[in-house]
């Protein structure tokens, strides 16, 4: 009976994986959809909301069901538990990747502000740290994540000098005002997405060492 | 472990004739605490158990080297009084065992055989015991009723409440549950975490799930050495120990 359950294991690790990157992918295809300003793009990424969704019920009633009938302790117990986190933090990169894809097909009508200060750069910082989480999780390795702490912070500046920059704008033209409100949400959520990687980061590092770990 | 530690064991061996049934075990047992032994079929836990009252002593061919301490006595030594020392660790065996008498001389044939003779102090103590094992009011109207009228499970409780009548201060466990359902598990599992408040209990078990629910620190056992000993949720969380972590997710024994 162990055998089958080891293989159930395995199976929702890799199902959980295919979620990591499908909110990994929203919120790459998000950000791309800003830059370009191209609406077909953004509803792609709008219509998957509903998968990533039907995702996360599955996986967690998955997670549920190989503790109710197995009891798993010691590492497999922490191999689920640190999966429950990595799938709430894949829907909740995903829909950030939605609500980003909304603002870019809200404000695809006028030419970006200052080449959108530095949120493309900011966007593939954060999503090289999703990666980086999402492969720590697969591969079961806490390499890629020992840095975290300090990619976080510069994570923290980016949106700091993104709203402080946005605030110039406005104030020299109120009409970039919608726009770079815009923008500093979406700083904000990616932000808020790097904070996830963390968040998988941190349960990666419990799921290996059994040792509770604070990146801030 | 930072608990005063009742029974303390120091580099004890066991063979059995030529085999080696334990090898260099050494641990501390806490006092008023629950302790599991855990570990495959043959690794030594139940012999371990059996060393902590010298009931080995009643097998054949057995030698034991190291020493094993309680209440800071040695206990291995030769002058050591086996029938007081049995009297102050109890067991509870896999099998309940009444004797085939009522259920009042079950628990008072103990007492007896140390001296007890007033009835009604005989009373009190059978009563006792009885409560103390969480089985008198099932039986409190038919103490004189045959104990092997009982359920498993209640006879099981009964062999715990005789193992109390003696007052001991350990409770040595073997596979107390194997034999029961679960709600007789259950109650047997509730009974043992009431039981640490007085006394301390060691048990040992092959259910693992059982172990982690009852026990605050458990000693995993391999082919007869404590590979680890430890407090339960870190045991059962993050062993320390790579064959206690594939032991008990389940990948050998």
């Amino acid at each position: 009976m162990t055998e089958k359950f080891h293989a159930e294991l395995k199976s929702l690790k890799s199902e959980t994986l295919e979620m990591a990157h499908l909110g990994r992918f929203m919120l790459r295809t998000a950000v791309d959809a800003l830059i370009r300003q191209d609406n077909d793009l953004a509803a792609s990424v709008v219509a998957r909301k509903e998968e990533i969704h039907t995702l996360e019920v599955r996986l967690e009633e998955h997670c549920y069901q190989l503790i109710a009938l197995n009891q798993p302790m010691a590492k497999d117990m922490r191999v689920i538990a640190c999966t429950l986190k990595v799938i709430t933090a894949s829907l909740r990169i995903g829909r950030y990747g939605k609500v980003i894809a909304n603002i870019a097909k809200k404000i695809s009508d006028q030419p970006h502000i200052a080449n959108l200060m530095t949120i493309p750069h900011m966007a593939d910082l954060v999503i090289e740290m999703i990666d980086d989480a999402i492969e720590a999780y697969e591969k079961d390795s806490i390499d890629a994540i020992s840095d975290f702490s300090a990619r976080d912070d510069t994570i923290d500046s980016l949106r700091q000098s993104i709203f402080r920059e946005g605030i110039t704008y406005m104030m020299e033209d109120p009409k970039s005002i919608t726009r770079c409100t815009n923008y500093i949400l979406v700083a904000r959520y990616l932000e808020r997405c790097a904070d996830h990687a963390c968040k998988i980061a941190e349960n990666v590092h419990y799921m290996n060492t059994g040792e509770r770990i604070e990146i801030h | 472990m930072s608990e005063s530690a009742i029974i303390t064991t120091n580099n004890v061996n066991l063979w059995y004739n030529e085999k080696r049934a334990l090898e260099s075990v050494s641990m501390k047992i806490p006092k008023n605490k629950v302790t599991a032994l855990i570990g495959p079929s043959g690794c030594g836990k139940s012999t371990l158990l059996r060393c902590f009252n010298r009931l080995n002593d009643l097998i054949d061919h057995v030698k034991i080297t190291g020493e094993i301490t309680l209440d800071d006595k040695n206990i291995q030594e030769s002058g050591t009084d086996v029938v007081l020392l049995r009297k102050k660790v109890g067991m509870v065996f896999q099998k309940p065992n009444p004797f085939p008498k009522s259920i009042y001389e079950n628990v008072a044939y103990g007492p007896r055989v140390h001296g007890v003779k007033d009835k009604a102090e005989l009373d009190k103590i059978v009563e006792q015991s009885l409560r103390h094992a969480a089985i008198w009011d099932e039986v409190k109207d038919r103490l004189n009723d045959s104990a092997l009228g009982l359920s498993g499970g209640q006879q099981q409780r009964l062999c715990i409440a005789r193992t109390l009548a003696v007052e001991p201060e350990v409770i040595l466990m073997d596979e107390p549950c194997s034999a029961l359902d679960p709600i007789a598990t259950a109650k047997i599992e509730n009974l043992i975490d009431l039981l640490k408040k007085d006394y301390t209990v060691i048990i040992v078990t092959h259910n693992m799930q059982q172990a982690a629910r009852v026990s605050d620190y458990t000693g995993f056992m391999y082919l007869g050495k404590l590979i680890e000993c430890g407090k339960t949720n870190q045991i059962f969380e993050h062993p320390h120990e790579e064959l206690t972590e594939n032991y008990i997710t389940g990948r050998f024994g």
